[in-house]
């Protein structure tokens, strides 16, 4: 009962990050028709930002966070109007290729800003009074990781009721479901697309900033973390947005259970192995109908 | 263990595609309803209807793409052999002598108009993957063999000058012209059409309807169509299905069907429908 | 003369090609290039064999694949644990170190019958992402620290091969640029024949394929048995041509790279990947000629964004717009001149 309970709380924590930086590519995915391979960079990247202005200009994790969002924002919006705008003539392949490139120019400027060593950035909350973390029948969760589930469910939650309830949350789904009609139908199309950019910019700097304590600030702190975020949109499927972040916390859960009661070499492996099982028979995902062909 | 099966089936003499009761439905909506018709060998037989009759959902279940929830569909294949098709597999429809052709052309746009003729015999190739690849003797001469019929059949069609075009490039009437010729690679016993007249004009579709005779009395096939072009059909079929709503309206000579009250109806609606 | 056939001729070009190629190494010796262009056009090879594998899957089939550097990472370790630690001659160890991706390969096949688009693509990244967290984690991989491999001898210690040594003629970058040769005339071959036609059928439409009698699973499996050989062919090399593989090399961002070559290059074309496979792995070479130290690497990742906002369908087009631009140009210069 206490490692399951254990198990949960970590799984949460970790979930919750997957979640965000799931949301955030599915969401491209849906409105830009691209999978986002730099999106793990981007968040990094915003990380470093992150930790420069905490360390040398505001002296606040909390102001750093803010002004690393921001710039993740900024630089989705350029991504999108640069870049991705103008490429309406390549295909779907060649758009992912975009995608690489922006890796590759990420990872170039990231060492010439930020130099080539890591960094380390602190959580978000220390203590709580005397200690540090919640003990719930002798399993523990830091506040900081109570935070982080905290925060996810906050920024998903807001998302979900903008999507769901909003005239904007109706432009998204138009778009989502069929581009080229919504734009014809009138639908703002181009600032669809470049908002989901933004908001997955922040998603992705949410998720990375709170990673950051555990594994340091480094150029490929947000790679597994990509992996899992897409893996868990296909799990999830495509053809919602809640699908995606239920695949996250579930990937999140058995990733854990699998290691633990397992084996701690093979547990995550065997885990993607089931996964893919998984798709092969019920390829639309978890959530999600089955699209008959039409011939 | 499919073929026992298959060889208790009895067929009528000269037909060459019998099918009984057939139906399908998708969700609640039946597509096909209790469906029964047989084809003559030598027949030009058309199956007309209004749009969302069903009339491709018939073509998909012959052809394997659908599988029918009831019914079953005889064919006398090209060793006169009577099969049932329902559950063959799709791609081993066209070995028992039916292929089929496209409402919205089906080519490959990458290749030129001859090399797209040669995916139509593909099942008749022998060779082996590793003498491909290596592009052994023998998967040279058979290429060449598939190579000559199918300009054989490039000039039959008339349209031999288009031979080394890409099949990108070429005007719409040439490309449907392209994939009926593709269809005679295979050696077929029985033609299947998907609306061979949509998209050509006046001219093309006398050619159209020309050329589909030639194939029936030139190379002995059997032809069936769907068509939405009353010319084509009118012109050109010996006999008429017409379906409405997945059923069954009429059967019978052109000029018979053209004058049916029902299918008049299912046409231009009731005459109470009007008044209403 | 008797008219050379298409085949004749593309491989009398392959044939031309490699030739050249071949005089590389030979300059490098008489020290008339950098022995380093050499190492690096050596990367080329490698990457444009495995590129041409996936041209055939993703061009020619229209089946999409992220796991490529897997297999490539899989067959590396496979041909340095055979060659140096069990001493198979070099053939023997890549015919086995190219067979078990193949099988791998081939169950990935069976997965794309059930996906397509996006979904295969994330699917084969799994399959790429469990490869690259089994070469960390186990020990046959050797963890971070990967395996040593040795240059191959061939026909049993008679030709001892060499690479990257002062002075001495780098015989290594023959043999792969004998093994690209092979790689190239192969690949021909496949897509003029009924299995490339078949394949390209199938990436048009399946239910035409299947119309036409094409069996989806066996081409399927055929497109993915291709592609993986090929790419863990480069992989064998690629172990045998560094001394050394370790799970750092086979990431998800080396195989966005092999999907980027052909991207850039041009699909469905031989030379178009291998000009791909140049501007990717061998950007440097004309990058370092830039001053500022540490830019490379971003005007690299503009350079690939910039190819493909402009040429979409590949670098291979850019010959035929230089032509059309230089007939223009003379055009109205006559016309000028006229006037």
């Amino acid at each position: 009962m206490e490692t399951i309970l254990q198990i949960l709380f970590n799984s949460l924590e970790k979930g919750s990050i997957y979640a965000l930086a799931a949301l955030g590519i599915i969401l491209i995915i849906r409105t830009s028709f691209t999978v986002n391979f730099a999106f793990g960079r981007i968040g990094m990247f915003t990380a470093f930002i992150t930790v420069y202005f905490m360390n040398h200009i505001l002296s606040s994790i909390w102001l750093g966070a803010v002004v690393g969002i921001i710039s993740a924002i900024v630089i989705g919006l350029i991504v999108d109007m640069v870049v991705l705008r103008h490429a309406h003539k390549v295909d779907i392949i060649g758009k992912q290729i975009v995608t690489l490139g922006l890796i590759i120019i990420i990872s170039g400027i990231t060492p010439l800003l930020f130099g080539i060593n890591p960094f380390h950035l602190p959580k978000f909350i220390n203590y709580v009074g005397q200690s540090d973390s919640l003990t719930i029948m002798n399993a523990s969760i830091e506040y900081n990781g109570l935070f982080t589930v905290g925060i996810g469910l906050i920024f998903m939650v807001c998302l979900f009721f903008f999507i769901q309830k909003t005239k904007w949350g109706l432009a998204v789904r138009a778009t989502a479901s069929n581009e080229p009609t919504a734009r014809l139908m009138g639908v703002p199309t181009k600032i669809v697309t470049m908002s989901a950019w933004a908001i997955a910019g922040a998603f992705g700097a949410l998720a990375a900033i709170m990673i950051a304590p555990s594994v340091n600030v480094k150029p490929d702190m947000m790679d597994s973390i990509q992996v899992i975020a897409l893996i868990a949109c296909v799990l999830g499927g495509f053809q919602t947005f809640y699908g995606p972040v239920i695949g996250a916390y579930l990937i999140a859960f058995s990733r854990n259970v699998f290691t633990y009661y397992i084996s701690s070499v093979w547990g995550e492996s065997l885990m993607y192995v089931l996964i893919l099982l998984f798709i092969v028979f019920r390829p639309q995902g978890l959530i999600g109908k089955k699209i008959v062909k039409k011939v | 263990m499919g073929k026992k099966i298959n060889k208790q089936y009895q067929m009528k003499e000269n037909t060459v595609l019998e099918i009984e009761d057939l139906s399908i439905a998708f969700g609640g909506l039946k597509a096909v309803d209790n469906l029964s018709f047989d084809i003559k060998e030598k027949e030009i037989f058309g199956l007309i209807g209004p749009n969302g009759a069903g009339k491709t959902t018939v073509f998909n279940c012959i052809t394997q793409f659908y599988p029918p929830d009831t019914g079953t569909i005889l064919m006398k294949n090209k060793n006169n052999e009577v099969v049932n098709l329902i559950g063959q597999k799709v791609h081993n429809v066209i070995r028992q002598g039916i292929v089929r052709t496209f409402q919205n052309v089906e080519l490959i746009y990458e290749l030129s108009v001859i090399d797209n003729l040669l995916v139509g015999c593909h099942i008749y190739y022998k060779t082996d993957i590793f003498s491909q690849i290596l592009r052994l003797p023998r998967a040279n001469k058979e290429e060449r063999k598939f190579r000559k019929k199918a300009v054989d059949i490039l000039k039959f069609v008339g349209i031999e000058k288009y031979k080394d075009a890409l099949v990108g490039g070429l005007p719409y009437g040439v490309l449907k012209k392209v994939e009926l010729a593709r269809t005679l690679m295979s050696d077929p016993k029985l033609i299947i059409l998907d609306e061979p007249a949509a998209g050509l004009n006046e001219q093309e579709t006398e050619n159209l309807s020309q050329l589909i005779k030639d194939i029936r009395d030139k190379l002995n096939c059997t032809i069936f169509l769907v068509e939405h072009d009353m010319r084509l059909v009118m012109g050109t079929c010996d006999r008429v299905c017409a379906i409405s709503f997945g059923k069954l309206l009429a059967i019978g000579k052109a000029k018979e069907i053209q004058n049916n009250t029902l299918v008049q109806e299912a046409y231009l609606g009731k005459e109470d429908d009007m008044n209403e | 003369m008797k008219k050379l056939s298409i085949a004749q001729k593309a491989y009398l070009s392959y044939a031309v090609f490699i030739a050249l190629m071949a005089l590389l190494p030979v300059l490098a010796y008489y020290d008339i290039i950098q022995n380093a262009t050499v190492d690096i056009l050596s990367n080329v090879v490698i990457y444009g064999i495995a590129a041409l594998g996936l041209n055939i899957l993703l061009g020619y089939s229209g089946l999409v694949s992220l796991g490529t550097a897997g297999f490539m990472g899989l067959s590396s370790y496979f041909a340095a644990y055979f060659t140096k630690d069990l001493n198979l001659p070099f053939f023997l160890s890549l015919l086995i170190a190219v067979g078990i991706p193949m099988l791998i390969g081939l169950l990935v096949g069976l997965v794309s019958l059930r996906l397509e688009g996006y979904y295969l693509a994330i699917a084969t990244l799994g399959v790429g992402e469990i490869l690259h967290k089994l070469f960390l984690n186990i020990d046959f991989f050797g963890g971070s620290t990967g395996r040593k491999a040795e240059t191959p001898q061939l026909l049993f210690g008679l030709i001892k091969l060499k690479h990257y040594e002062y002075n001495s003629f780098n015989s290594m970058f023959i043999l792969l640029i004998i093994i690209l040769g092979i790689v190239m005339f192969l690949t021909f071959n496949i897509i003029h024949s009924k299995v490339g036609r078949a394949f390209l059928t199938m990436r048009g439409s399946e239910t035409c394929a299947q119309a036409m009698g094409i069996n989806l699973l066996k081409y399927k499996l055929e497109a993915f048995a291709i592609s993986t050989l090929f790419a863990s062919v480069a992989g064998v090399l690629f172990a045998h041509n560094l001394n050394h593989t370790d799970y750092q090399t086979w990431t998800m961002v080396t195989s966005l790279n092999i999907l980027a070559i052909i991207v850039i290059g041009g699909m469905r074309s031989i030379f178009g990947t291998l000009i791909g496979a140049f501007i990717v792995c061998a950007d440097v070479l004309f990058l370092h000629y830039i001053p500022i130290s540490g830019i490379d690497y971003i005007l690299r990742g503009a350079l690939i964004i910039v190819i493909i906002l402009f040429y979409p369908r590949g670098l291979v087009n850019i010959f035929h717009d230089i032509k059309r631009l230089f007939r223009k140009f003379f055009q109205r210069k006559i016309g000028v001149g006229n006037g």
